[in-house]
């Protein structure tokens, strides 16, 4: 019931606002996304005062709702999709993340006036969709949800976008939707594969271990568990980016408004990564073992490559764009040094995923963060251009300290939540994937080079008098900001509460696996 | 048993001489409307004959009504439905005929599609098809002051009569190799006598098929759909892209099914059909994106989803199997309401400024947000967006195909890449509508009738993605009789 009330709760609000007048809309807006996240907030304690609490895993998840939904049979052919919600550890934080995210998100853009209700009921729908993915537990319901989020991300890109928005908005839709039916090819293969009488998580889970077979092509034989995991990857990986899928994302998260660049990069990211972890290594994991050398090795060039990219920008949205490909890298890595064949200690796979998913919750935190930053700047001063800033420091102390906090969390200094989930990362992936680790870690360097050195560039040495009218910060503006910064501060503190809600979720995922890994 | 079609042609005498009678054009639109509930009734009356029972025929087994037939006569009791309703304001302004005129000759042509779903025998199927088709003819020309619209008339009478010639053609020849025109006495015939590779009896079903596919505008029969759409009044390219679609489907399913052609030339059939399923998809979906009128971009939106329900066709004919013809039936159920609902944004346009192109539809949302927000629901959901309920039959079609084997596997992978294509057309309208900024501001005032038919529109698509279970089970049900006999 909670679960079906935070998926629907922002659509509901979304139509909601249509029918009210336009000054009530921000109002409104911002109630329900405080609610939802409130309620996804409840998701964690409602568990923890039952004592010691057992945060579910894939086979037996919690807050479960399941009812038949379709369900038809004809003559040996099954369709059966369930109406399936849950959470386990590794979608928990997920979704409190795409809480507060929208919520902030909402905060942020209180100075849209331009069709107000339209930007934030596609807002709201999208974060339903988001919901819907992350909250699902039914195969095809997945994929329903999925793609609930292309059409309001599109407009919202197209309509309230910077210059380029309608070529950014078109290249978003159609690289995602072209990934995605080859995820549904994937969910066909697995689905046939596996019986086809249901299309459970908790049924993959437990028959998709048994995929070992191969399938005829082209004269030599591929493994099938390979092809399954390949394609249904081939949707996640757009969304992650991997490179060098990647390219629809500098151009989205630069276009897009300063709230749906939040979310895309915090959330919609996510997804993918999400997809990957859940699905791909759940219930392909022999075809995970196959691909994991070569997804190393393009974990690597994904923290390198935006790195380096990274450094070149001259655009601080674009900046901070490509190093969201550079830090999703590192999950990329755990994920890839969690599945490697290799006879290893279970702690180190153990190390590395769990690092891996934290990474999604904190990257999501920190580059949120970010984009705000570079929002609340560009409101004010109307261009990002790094190079025509100079010393502006002195006129924003407050957006000054706050960026800078960010640029730290992003770059992995410790104390902050960046840290920890690098060193679980860097620390479980060196056992099985030495070579790929040491190349990814100096992307912790480049990170620190391209970000401190925007950040003295733009508000550090002496004041560029063209910009000496600009103002701090409001409290409005700063208030998403430090929300996010206390975030990053306390799990960088004390990250046992968010680990130990991973870490039950991706032990049993990784013991399931070992059944085939090793 | 013949009582619904009865009723209707009935009911199209009553208003074509309400018409004379009065000058009131409300009255003569409402009779049409309210008087179309008593053909509803009389249909759900028959489900009541029928549950439980064998199929009840009847004329020496030439009317067949089993639930096939009335799933299809409540099909086409919906479209009839919207149609009459949506069309309102539209005929009076723009058509300058008489209404009774044109509700009585839209409810001919509705009597003969619901005729079609029920025939048992090939002379009524053409009788059927016929009766449907002629008042197709007029509906296309009744803009008397357009020429375009009686250069429609006209090419849809030569296409629409040399495609009867061909179905007649397979027809006679069907009778010369079976000695029967009798659809069961046929089917027992390539079941017992007949054998595979019987040239006579493959000439004939591809004949036969290259007849309905002129209905079904199928490459390459596919020609007369673009300039006939574009030429005809909006509310008649209404009623040919959803009515003539689904009868010429109706027909072309008891004739392959219910008269067993698949059972001989199994495996020929399947080719061709995948062939064609394949070419219509392709070819409906990338050329649409090339147009700039709407109709026109309509027509061949309609041809791509001709070529995914040809896709379910080619599932029911591999194996003979009855899932795919029940996603054939869920696919045209909710395509019939998507495509009302897509017209009826394009009647809204032309009711407020008479335009046609798709330039037209610039800033359209802000102009009529309602009417717009549900046009693109409607387009994104024969797009296959979720959470329309496009999506769900697009995916249960693909999805009951993949399932069969190695050939059907490639037609879906195809299937999914125009899926992906189509989006480009589609999303395009949706961003004309809501991105671009029109070239003057201005708040249409679009007729009530329009917006309520919208508005049902748009519920129904909502709907029944919760409820598509349930479909799935009553299209079952129905493609189930067509197999068990």
């Amino acid at each position: 019931m909670l679960l079906t009330f935070i998926v629907f709760f922002p659509a509901l609000a979304g139509v909601i606002i249509a029918l009210f007048p336009a000054r009530l809309t921000k109002w409104i807006a911002a109630g329900a996304s405080l609610v939802v996240f409130l309620a996804s907030l409840w998701l964690y304690f409602g568990l923890l005062v039952k004592g010691s609490p057992n945060f579910g895993t894939v086979i037996d998840p919690q807050w479960y709702i399941s009812a038949p939904w379709i369900d038809t049979t004809a003559g040996a052919f099954h369709f059966h999709v369930n109406y399936a919600l849950g959470t386990d550890g590794l979608s928990m934080p997920m979704i409190i993340l795409n809480g507060l995210l929208t919520f902030l998100a909402v905060i942020s853009s209180w100075h849209i006036d331009k069709r107000i209700k339209l930007y934030m009921a596609l807002l709201l729908i999208l974060e339903t969709g988001v919901m819907g993915v992350f909250a699902t537990f039914d195969l095809f319901l997945f994929f329903f949800f999925w793609e609930i989020e292309l059409i309001p991300m599109f407009l919202l890109i197209a309509i309230w976008g910077g210059a380029r928005r309608e070529y950014a908005a078109w290249k978003f839709l159609l690289y995602t939707l072209i990934g995605s039916a080859f995820t549904l090819a994937g969910i066909f293969l697995i689905y046939f594969e596996t019986g086809g009488q249901e299309a459970s998580f908790q049924h993959f889970a437990q028959t998709g271990i048994n995929l070992v077979g191969s399938l005829p092509f082209f004269g030599t034989t591929v493994s099938l568990s390979l092809v399954i995991f390949l394609l249904l990857f081939a949707g996640f990986a757009v969304k992650i980016p991997m490179w060098p899928l990647h390219t629809w994302l500098p151009d989205a998260h630069t276009e897009a408004p300063t709230a749906v660049s939040v979310l895309l990069a915090g959330v919609l990211l996510k997804m993918g990564a999400y997809g990957l972890i859940r699905i791909c290594l759940g219930f392909a994991p022999g075809g995970a073992t196959q691909f994991a050398p070569w997804l190393g090795i393009l974990a690597a060039i994904n923290v390198l490559w935006g790195a380096m990219a990274s450094m070149a920008q001259r655009d601080m949205k674009k900046m901070i764009a490509y190093s969201s490909v550079s830090h999703m890298g590192y999950v990329l890595l755990g994920v890839a040094a969690a599945s490697a064949a290799g006879s290893v200690s279970m702690s180190f796979r153990q190390a590395a995923l769990t690092g891996a998913t934290l990474q999604m919750f904190t990257h999501g935190t920190i580059t949120g963060m970010l984009f705000f930053s570079v929002g609340v700047l560009y409101e004010k001063a109307h261009t990002r251009d790094i190079d025509v800033f100079g010393g502006i420091g002195k006129r924003m102390p407050t957006l000054l300290l706050l960026f800078s906090v960010a640029c730290f969390a992003s770059l992995g200094l410790p104390g902050m939540s960046g840290f920890v989930a690098e060193y679980l990362v860097f620390t479980g992936s060196f056992a099985t994937l030495p070579v790929v680790t040491i190349l990814s870690a100096f992307g912790v360097v480049l990170t620190a080079g391209y970000f401190l050195w925007m950040i003295r560039r733009a508000f550090h040495g002496p004041l560029n008098m063209k910009w000496s009218w600009l103002t701090d910060a409001t409290a409005l503006e700063a208030f998403p900001l430090v929300a996010l910064a206390l975030v990053i501060l306390f799990v960088g503190i004390y990250p046992a509460p968010i680990v130990d809600v991973l870490s039950p979720t991706v032990n049993q995922m990784l013991q399931h696996m070992s059944g085939v890994v090793h | 048993m013949l009582s619904p079609e009865l009723s209707v042609v009935l009911l199209s005498f009553v208003v074509l001489g309400l018409d004379l009678v009065t000058r009131r054009k409300t009255a003569v639109w409402l009779t049409a409307l309210i008087g179309l509930i008593i053909p509803t009734l009389l249909t759900f009356s028959l489900i009541y004959n029928t549950f439980g029972s064998h199929p009840r025929t009847a004329f020496y087994g030439m009317l067949v009504v089993d639930n096939y037939a009335i799933f299809f006569k409540l099909l086409f009791m919906a479209i009839g439905f919207g149609v009459i309703l949506v069309s309102y304001q539209y005929v009076e302004k723009y058509l300058r005929a008489t209404p009774g005129e044109y509700y009585s000759i839209i409810l001919m042509s509705l009597a003969g599609m619901m005729l079609m779903g029920s025939t048992g025998e090939l002379i009524s199927v053409y009788i059927s098809l016929e009766l449907t088709s002629i008042p197709l003819y007029i509906l296309a020309g009744l803009s008397r002051r357009d020429s375009r619209s009686a250069e429609a008339a006209v090419k849809y009478v030569l296409l629409g009569a040399m495609s009867s010639a061909i179905l007649l053609y397979g027809m006679a020849l069907l009778y010369g190799a079976t000695g029967t025109t009798d659809l069961l006495e046929i089917a027992a015939a390539t079941k017992n006598v007949l054998h595979t590779g019987n040239l006579l009896l493959l000439v004939a079903e591809v004949f036969i098929f290259a007849g309905f596919g002129f209905k079904i505008s199928a490459v390459p029969f596919h020609m007369w759909a673009p300039d006939i759409y574009e030429g005809a009044p909006t509310p008649s390219t209404l009623f040919f892209s959803v009515g003539s679609k689904a009868a010429g489907f109706a027909a072309l399913l008891r004739v392959f099914v219910f008269g067993g052609l698949t059972g001989a030339n199994g495996t020929y059939l399947w080719v061709m059909v995948a062939i064609v399923a394949a070419l219509t998809m392709t070819l409906g979906n990338v050329v649409a994106i090339l147009q700039t009128n709407i109709k026109r971009m309509m027509a061949y939106s309609s041809i791509g989803q001709a070529g995914y329900l040809l896709v379910g066709f080619a599932t029911l004919i591999i194996h003979n199997t009855v899932v795919g013809d029940e996603a054939m039936l869920a696919f045209l159920f909710v395509f019939v309401v998507t495509n009302i609902g897509a017209f009826t944004g394009v009647i809204a346009l032309a009711d407020a400024t008479g335009k046609e192109s798709i330039r037209d539809f610039d800033g359209f949302g802000r102009g009529s947000p309602l009417i717009a927000g549900g046009m693109a629901l409607c387009l994104l959901a024969l797009a296959g967006i979720p959470p329309m309920a496009g999506f769900l039959s697009k995916l249960f079609i693909f999805y009951a195909a993949w399932g069969q084997g190695s050939g059907m596997t490639l037609l879906v992978i195809l299937g999914l890449v125009n899926s992906v294509i189509s989006i480009v057309y589609y999303a395009n309208i949706v961003y004309r509508m809501f991105v671009v900024e029109p070239a003057k501001r201005e708040f249409f005032r679009i007729p009530g009738a329009v917006t309520a038919t919208m508005a049902v529109s748009v519920v129904a698509i909502l709907a029944i993605t919760v409820v598509f279970g349930p479909l799935l089970t009553q299209a079952g049900i129905a493609a189930a009789s067509l197999f068990g006999r």
